[in-house]
């Protein structure tokens, strides 16, 4: 008889709710998407909202466009000349983070070019078409605006070039999933997936599976794949899909090439995966972008150069260069026609 | 054959079986009932569920956002964006939403449709 007492608690606890809170919110101008499983419901809500409210905190004080930012403050002081001001202790760590990180791409993740960013009108809310002007691009890539033009003496901060004009657009998000992944450990919270834009950070795992993501098809309303996510794993996606605008038949999209301060071309996407670390967050946000500027044949030492070994290219004719690391993770749900695994 | 059957007292073993696949029966009801259920449409508005509809039915919805009134289209078990305020209309090029786990967004007036019903291949999406 108590094995059928047993029987019956099993079919019971199958049948009972699976202890997952998720929330959805809109920061960072874009969705943000947090699951937490396995804590009571009081816990998980608490914990959710304080990431919130750390997200906010973030947009607000690192805003590209918004004046009255801390970023947008010190853009202000580099414009102005080279008089060393003071910064938050955070914003020193994420310059000297993306200097870093900005010098092993050679310069294709280069948060200076802000400029650029926001004549090709991507430091808005809505991506307009907006007219191209050469002129004014071309001064602007000649202004050669660089992460190394930044220097930090005592912790003060000024800049040798005045073009400087900093965007975190590319790094802050995943900077965001660094801070989410360390807060939900302090929390004691033992399973999350946490989802900025696009941008995932596992802890833990789905009760007795991995987290698992999709990975959305750069031209259909549909992942095309999915894989599972570990305990401290990121992915993320550079794409011409979600920021760009069409003019004249043309796609444009947000992640503009410093070296002639024009949209990628070529390219429909870039995902990469990355193993635990301290920076995988901000790793997962940053790595995709110089593979996305790179020509086809250099895509596999852009990826090693940032210490990438999981990375994904869907091309411009849709065909897919998947590096063999990843290829053994991938499941297909809409397998492209040419997949070359590299 | 002189059949000298009686009713004997059932015993544990009997009771197992029957109490057994009774279980199996309501588990397998739950399990197959819910995979059975209309698939349904999720309509989220900013950070809330704004609706959940079958898609069973042929219906529009009008939605007011911050910017102005989305419509969502459900006909023939798929839904989609039918006019967006948005000036790109990126939703609504998306099209037509017909598998369980596809969504669209439509970030500028903060509505996003979401297609439920049976399991879910992932948890989250990567975009």
């Amino acid at each position: 008889m108590r094995f059928l007492v047993l029987i019956i608690a099993l079919m019971l606890s199958s049948c009972g709710k699976e202890p997952l809170v998720q929330t959805k919110s809109y920061v960072f101008g874009t969705l943000v998407d947090i699951s937490i499983y396995g804590e009571a419901e009081d816990k998980a809500h608490e914990v959710t909202s304080h990431l919130l409210q750390d997200f906010q905190r973030l947009h607000h004080q690192y805003h590209a466009w918004q004046s009255d930012s801390e970023l947008s403050k010190l853009n202000q002081t580099f414009a102005a000349g080279k008089t060393p001001v003071d910064v938050s202790p955070e914003l020193l760590q994420m310059l000297k983070q993306a200097q870093t990180l900005s010098t092993q791409s050679q310069g294709l993740f280069n948060p200076a070019i802000g400029g650029l960013i926001g004549t090709w009108g991507f430091q808005r809310d809505e991506f307009t078409p907006v007219a191209i002007n050469d002129a004014v691009i071309q001064k602007l890539v000649q202004a050669n605006p660089k992460m190394s033009d930044i220097v930090i003496k005592n912790d003060k901060v000024y800049s040798t070039n005045k073009a400087v004009k900093l965007d975190l657009g590319g790094y802050a998000k995943g900077y965001a999933l660094d801070m989410a992944l360390a807060e939900l450990q302090k929390q004691g919270v033992k399973n999350a997936l946490v989802n900025i834009g696009g941008n995932i950070i596992a802890l833990g795992q789905h009760g007795e599976k991995p987290w698992r993501v999709g990975i959305q098809h750069p031209r259909q309303p549909k992942p095309m794949a999915t894989l599972d996510l570990l305990s401290g794993w990121a992915i993320g996606t550079s794409g011409d899909y979600q920021r760009y605008f069409e003019r004249d038949g043309k796609r444009y999209c947000h992640i503009i090439d410093p070296r002639d301060g024009y949209p990628a071309q070529g390219k429909q996407a870039v995902t990469v995966l990355l193993p635990p670390s301290l920076h995988a967050g901000v790793l997962s946000d940053v790595a995709s972008k110089p593979i996305f500027l790179t020509t086809p044949d250099q895509q596999a030492n852009a990826a090693r150069a940032m210490g990438v070994a999981q990375f994904l290219v869907v091309d411009a004719e849709g065909s897919v260069t998947i590096s063999k690391a990843l290829n053994a993770q991938i499941h297909w749900l809409a397998k492209p026609a040419k997949i070359t695994v590299q | 054959m002189a059949s000298t059957s009686k009713w004997t007292k059932p015993l544990i073993g009997d009771v197992l079986v029957i109490l057994f696949s009774l279980v199996f029966v309501g588990y397998l009801f739950t399990i197959l009932w819910h995979s059975e259920q209309a698939t349904k449409l999720q309509i989220r508005l900013g950070d809330k569920i704004y609706a959940t509809y079958s898609l069973a039915q042929n219906r529009s919805i009008d939605i007011q956002g911050p910017i102005g009134i989305t419509r969502i289209v459900i006909a023939n078990g798929k839904a989609r964006f039918a006019h967006s305020p948005c000036p790109n209309k990126y939703c609504v090029h998306q099209g037509w939403l017909s598998h369980q786990g596809q969504a669209a967004i439509c970030l500028p007036n903060q509505v996003s449709l979401e297609l439920l019903g049976g399991e879910k291949p992932f948890d989250s999406l990567n975009y």
